[in-house]
């Protein structure tokens, strides 16, 4: 008895978080598929079950829509995220004056990270009348209404977690620090320019965190909620109802469980299929130094 | 001197018993439980504090009820709320909407029926007929209306002087006000300013009046989609009139309601169609110096003279089936709505009160606000239908719901009238189904 505690010690220690797995974790995952092919509503129970929910997401309109936008919302984020944090780490890179200041002022929009109060602003900045409004009509221009047009509503929605870029910015600036000097000085003595020095160097070598990036902020922008639900609400005429927004109506506005569950299953199985094609696709594009 | 300490402490020994059996015996005179229950209620400020002030009377007369308290404004509140009826966790004491009956409470295990209560609140307060309104499934009372209310206009009059004219009482002068605002006061000044469901009770205003039925009756709609397209036609060509503003112009508002939309609060929207009593919130949001007056229910929808105006209970209270304290949560209720000393601190927060005795209360002390009072004397004088609880079910009313959808789409240009009718006639009867 004693030796078997002594052998299993380590199973008591991860108890707590064993509980929290199995309950809040495992338990609504397994609980949510069964919903999901049932009419579960929150005062009226279950009174039909089958695939009814999975075939409504794929036909209704409303629901066809909201996958478009999703997927353009997450198309349109993720790229120019990366691309924004790639370019000031690289810059940041360089020996500058005052580079620390830099690094920590272009962080601070990360600290805030998905918060409510900075979509409220968002929202301030650009409603008719707004301050982006009047500072391009001060410059003469004749701006457009940021939250009636649907494709700017969307564009600003985007563009607040681009702005949000620090995070990935310290992970890639982490890298470009790893890479090793005598590689451009080599590239330098070549003859090579800076730009060719970033695409063949600097960009290959950081391969490995531009494929973890790409995947941490696929995933966060297909699961983003708080800017388009605070800043829209998902208008206008549900042009910026991503699925999540779809699925929180569903369940606490419509408490149809049962196609919420659905939504949130096919949403996990989207995320699935993009994050196998991008483990897939890093034997073409990931160099990693381990593989020689 | 030892003595006197002697003395001291002991006079302080018997004060302390003599207070505490004081207390014992004012609970037994009672016969409640010491305890804690929860209120949840949801409003503007001003509600928020006449309520709170209730509440600490309320603890003041009765020692040994602590009320924990809960409240916000309606955005997101019922999904918060309903949540909290499906997992039993709901407050003791709940301000409940009607439809919430029907929502939440379809097989009457929601709210507790009051006729179980019957001897704290007195129920005779309340005409039988505004009881019955909120009658469960089953019969039991689930819950007793604060007030009645209905909609009417409030006009922003220092934005009619402005402009020259005075507030409108008829649709004509409606028509006419979009006018001289556009031309005298700019684009951005309309009259009257309506979001998506405030479209829909003025169009039924339209339609009830012009054909003299109620536009929900009996477990079906009674217009067909024809009448629904000319109520249609009639909220677009006061769009096109500059009478009110599209919805794309409010949605490029970006404010969360009308009463939080700076055009508003500066008069640029000069006319709102409320609740009688919701005015107090748009009073207090409104600039310092500007004046919002009652306005009259129009009688020139068609050539009847009837205004199609329907009232409805505004909200009630209920006590939840799963609070382990019902008798304590009865004698909150009782003191806010029936306890001179309750509904004097009430006040009109909630519109005018529906129990008899609240009323005299008000009434005796002068303290019914005038505003309120006027809005809901006129409310209910011109009130010709009782409204459908279905009217307000969560699949037409709510975000997604099809007003939103249907008039939402309309001022986007979506789709015309004709359609939108279609949209709208088989949204209404699937509420029915």
């Amino acid at each position: 008895m004693k030796k078997w505690a002594k052998n299993n010690i380590g199973f008591f220690f991860i108890i707590p978080w064993l509980i929290g797995f199995l309950v809040f974790k495992l338990y609504p995952f397994g609980s949510s598929l069964y919903y999901s092919f049932t009419d579960y509503n929150l005062f009226k129970g279950i009174k039909e079950t089958g695939i009814m929910n999975y075939i409504e997401i794929f036909t209704k309109r409303q629901n066809r829509e909201a996958l478009m936008i999703t997927f353009k919302y997450a198309f349109m984020t993720v790229p120019l995220k990366l691309v924004a944090a790639l370019f000031i780490a690289y810059i940041l890179n360089f020996k500058l004056k005052g580079v620390n200041l830099f690094r920590t002022v272009y962080y601070i929009p990360s600290i805030l990270g998905g918060s409510v109060a900075i979509s409220v602003l968002w929202r301030a900045l650009f409603k008719d009348d707004g301050l982006i409004q009047q500072m391009i009509r001060m410059l003469g221009g004749n701006p457009p209404s940021f939250m009636t047009d649907p494709n700017w509503a969307l564009f600003i929605i985007c563009l607040l977690r681009v702005w949000q870029f620090g995070s990935t910015m310290v992970i890639f600036l982490a890298a470009l620090k790893g890479v090793p000097e005598d590689l451009y000085e080599a590239a330098a003595i070549d003859g090579a320019k800076k730009w060719k020095q970033f695409f063949k160097i600097t960009v290959p070598l950081i391969t490995p965190v531009i494929f973890y990036n790409l995947i941490t902020q696929m995933v966060q922008a297909f699961q983003e909620f708080n800017g388009p639900f605070i800043i829209t609400n998902g208008g206008p005429r549900g042009k910026t109802t991503l699925m999540s927004i779809l699925i929180y109506n569903n369940a606490f506005k419509a408490y149809d469980m049962g196609m919420a569950s659905a939504m949130a299953w096919v949403l996990f199985v989207i995320l699935m299929i993009f994050t196998a094609i991008s483990f897939i696709s890093q034997k073409y594009w990931v160099y990693y130094s381990d593989e020689g | 001197m030892k003595m006197r300490k002697i003395l001291s402490l002991g006079l302080a020994a018997v004060m302390t018993l003599s207070l505490g059996s004081a207390l014992t015996v004012q609970a037994e005179q009672a016969d409640y439980e010491e305890c804690t229950i929860k209120f949840a209620w949801w409003g503007g400020d001003s509600r928020h504090e006449a309520t709170q002030k209730a509440v600490d009377a309320f603890m003041a007369k009765y020692p040994g009820i602590n009320v924990e308290v809960n409240f916000g404004a309606w955005s997101d509140w019922e999904a918060a709320r309903a949540l909290e009826f499906q997992s039993g966790t709901a407050a003791d004491v709940n301000q409940i909407n009607l439809s919430w009956i029907n929502e939440f409470d379809s097989d009457a295990s929601v709210f507790l029926d009051l006729n179980e209560v019957a001897d704290i609140i007195d129920l005779s307060q309340w005409e039988q007929v505004n009881l019955d309104m909120m009658k469960d499934s089953n019969g039991g009372q689930a819950g007793v209306p604060v007030a009645m209310t209905g909609r009417i206009f409030y006009w922003d009059k220092t934005t009619f002087d402005e402009a020259g004219i005075a507030v409108p009482t008829s649709l004509a002068e409606l028509r006419e006000a979009g006018k001289v605002f556009q031309e005298k006061l700019g684009d951005d000044y309309y009259p009257l300013a309506l979001g998506e469901f405030d479209r829909m009770i003025l169009m039924t205003f339209y339609l009830q009046a012009k054909y003299g039925k109620a536009i929900m009756a009996d477990g079906a709609v009674q217009f067909t989609e024809e009448e629904l397209q000319d109520g249609l036609n009639f909220i677009m060509s006061l769009e096109a009139d500059h009478v009110i503003p599209s919805i794309v112009t409010i949605d490029g508002d970006a404010a969360a309601s009308i009463d939080q939309n700076p055009k508003f609060i500066s008069g640029k929207y000069a006319g709102i169609l409320e609740w009688d009593s919701a005015a107090k919130k748009y009073i207090d949001a409104l600039e310092e110096g500007r004046e919002l007056v009652v306005g009259e229910e129009f009688t020139d929808f068609g050539d009847n003279g009837a205004t199609g105006v329907f009232s409805k209970v505004s909200l009630g209270f209920a006590i939840s089936t799963t609070s382990e304290h019902p008798k304590e949560s009865a004698m909150l209720i009782n003191y806010l709505l029936n306890d001179p000393e309750g509904a004097a601190i009430m006040g009109t927060e909630r519109g005018i009160p529906e129990s008899k005795a609240a009323y005299a209360v008000l009434d005796e002390a002068g303290s019914l606000d005038p505003v309120i009072a006027e809005a809901h004397g006129k409310v209910m004088a011109a009130a010709e239908y009782a409204e459908e609880p279905r009217f307000e079910s969560n699949d037409l009313k709510g975000s997604e719901g099809t007003y939103k959808y249907v008039f939402g789409g309309l001022s986007y240009g979506e789709f015309d009238t004709a359609e939108g009718a279609a949209e709208l006639l088989d949204g209404m009867n699937a509420v029915f189904e």
